[in-house]
């Protein structure tokens, strides 16, 4: 077996014309966002949709070729939540390391915020599948359970009884990811221009916020919003064509430890823990190695666990990476989600794409004259660890990114 | 009127309030028959001997395909457990604060449900129970769902 590390490089990465909140006055489809952010990454790295070879997408794959007139060699449809976007370069690297395709598209569109305008109608890829889903009838609603942050708190709960984790550890996530979004004018939460609510926040400010899901409040909780976001990878050959720099995928793993929460063994180790180990492995890193920390932040706790899993802090000690702002603008330690994160940056119900746009733009030094990059916040990393969460702390998706040296 | 589609199944509803399970027609039966009655019935695997939830067809420790059902104590230990505060699930937007949990049985595997009671505590003093005894209560949604809730033991 052959180590695909470095086969592939993303060469591009950018958003949808618009994102946030903005965006549903007017109302916008799953379809356009997509559409307006791989109209974006083809414009910047100079690809034409017809040289795409693999549509990659979590759940819209047929439209998109469709769409774009695209005879792809290689569909993937994977759709197993915020997640899906981490494992679409796994899959898309192992796919170009095989010589099946040389340049993939990764897209996604969603509407999440409008949809709530449209009352559902704009979501795509859903779908309740089995009406007698395993489990179905004794999980969610009949037992009061409802939406994503109902089960989160639970294992909020549970961290704080298992490590002696404190509501205030977790408020320091929210509050460094904050100060990220405050240097990023297209973050939702950026100020008080941008959002009523916006602008820097402090711990007490988290716990004064109204109570969701004790014990979640409102601040520890992501955003829900409109956006879309693409990325191009290209084989080791190419990816020096463009008008670009490659930023390499020089680790990938992915893994799962359930799908209903009801079956998560110990509900402070998601399967981060064997994804990373994966990444590592292909990579020849460590978490020591890390230079950006790009870790879906659905919720506060999400991050916390998952800094955890993959090694980057000792079990139950999270909060290390964290305090007297370590993790934030100028901090002392590896910065984490320096877009602003789904908690403050933008997050349409699947994040996973945005942790991808901003780890390119970090590593490759655009994070100011990219598409869309923006002043005053890039970092000098060289790799970056990307982690997606999905489902309810369900699956994984580990990249180990590094720049073109 | 020849445009009315059919109901495919009416369903009777007493006044439970919350959203009723719909259970699976093949796998889980003795389950909901024995909440009628205020069991606890567990699927167990006649190999392996390891109880496991939810019910399957095939044993997820073994793969064995014997399947058979026991009653089971009806308690377990506190794992986890939020206060939810704002209710998305229909039904349950009408109450106030609640509490979700997820119970530890004595014969092994974990279920999810309502405690009881459990609004009643503040979080915190709750939060020290983590550990604690609890057990099932079935209450009757309708005269075939008997739907399994939680409480604290002591």
């Amino acid at each position: 077996m052959t180590n695909p590390s470095m086969a592939a490089a993303i060469v591009g990465a950018a958003e949808s014309d618009e994102i946030g909140f903005a965006l549903s006055e007017k109302g916008t489809t799953n379809t356009q966002l997509h559409i307006e952010a791989i109209a974006n990454v083809c414009e910047q790295t100079g690809i034409s949709p017809r040289e795409i070879e693999g549509v990659f997408s979590a759940g819209f794959t047929p439209q998109i070729a469709e769409y774009l007139h695209i005879r792809p060699k290689y569909l993937d449809h994977t759709g197993i939540g915020g997640s899906s976007f981490e494992l679409h370069v796994h899959h898309a690297l192992a796919a170009i390391a095989a010589g099946v395709i040389d340049i993939a598209l990764v897209s996604h569109g969603e509407s999440g915020r409008s949809a709530r305008k449209n009352q559902g109608r704009g979501t795509g890829g859903g779908g309740r599948g089995d009406p007698w889903a395993p489990g179905a009838a004794f999980s969610g609603g009949p037992y009061g359970g409802w939406g994503a942050p109902y089960n989160y708190s639970h294992a909020m709960t549970r961290h704080m009884h298992q490590w002696g984790s404190t509501k205030e550890d977790f408020a320091q996530i929210a509050v460094s990811t904050r100060d990220w979004a405050t240097l990023n004018p297209r973050a939702v939460m950026h100020s008080k221009e941008t959002d009523p609510n916006g602008g820097p926040i402090t711990v007490q400010d988290v716990l004064d916020s109204r109570l969701i899901s004790w014990p979640l409040n409102i601040l520890d909780v992501c955003l829900v919003t409109d956006h879309g976001g693409a990325v191009l990878l290209a084989s080791a050959e190419r990816a020096h064509s463009f008008k670009t720099p490659p930023v390499w995928v020089a680790g990938a793993g992915e893994s799962m430890g359930h799908w209903d929460m009801l079956e998560m063994d110990d509900f402070t180790l998601t399967s981060a823990v064997n994804s990373g180990k994966t990444a590592y492995q292909m990579a020849g890193m460590g978490p020591s190695d890390m230079e950006l920390g790009m870790i879906y932040d659905s919720f506060t706790v999400t991050v916390g666990i998952t800094v955890e899993a993959l090694g980057l802090a000792p079990r139950g000690g999270f909060m290390e990476l964290f305090e007297g702002g370590k993790a934030g603008p100028g901090g002392s330690g590896m910065p984490i989600n320096t877009n602003g994160g789904g908690l403050s940056f933008s997050h349409s119900g699947m994040y996973g794409m945005m942790l991808l746009v901003e780890a390119y733009r970090q590593l490759s030094g655009t994070a100011e004259d990219g598409i869309h990059g923006i002043a005053g916040k890039q970092t000098s990393a060289q790799s970056a660890i990307v982690n997606g969460t999905g489902g309810s702390l369900s699956t994984t998706g580990t990249l180990i990114l590094t720049s073109d040296q | 009127m020849a445009d009315t589609p059919k109901k495919v199944k009416e369903r009777k509803l007493t006044d439970y309030k919350y959203p009723i399970p719909d259970p699976d027609p093949y796998t889980s039966g003795p389950f909901w028959e024995g909440a009628k009655e205020g069991k606890l019935m567990l699927p167990r695997c006649e190999d392996c001997n390891r109880a496991h939830w939810y019910p399957r067809i095939i044993c997820p420790f073994c793969y064995s395909r014997s399947i058979s059902w026991f009653e089971a104590s009806g308690e377990g230990t506190l794992y986890t457990f939020a206060v939810q505060q704002r209710a998305f699930a229909p039904g349950w937007s009408e109450e106030g604060p609640y509490v979700t949990c997820y119970i530890d049985l004595n014969e092994g595997d974990r279920m999810f449900g309502v405690l009881l009671g459990g609004a009643d505590i503040e979080p915190w003093d709750l939060f020290k129970k983590i550990g604690s005894k609890c057990k099932i209560e079935f209450v009757k949604a309708n005269d075939d769902v008997h739907v399994p809730f939680w409480r604290l033991a002591e």
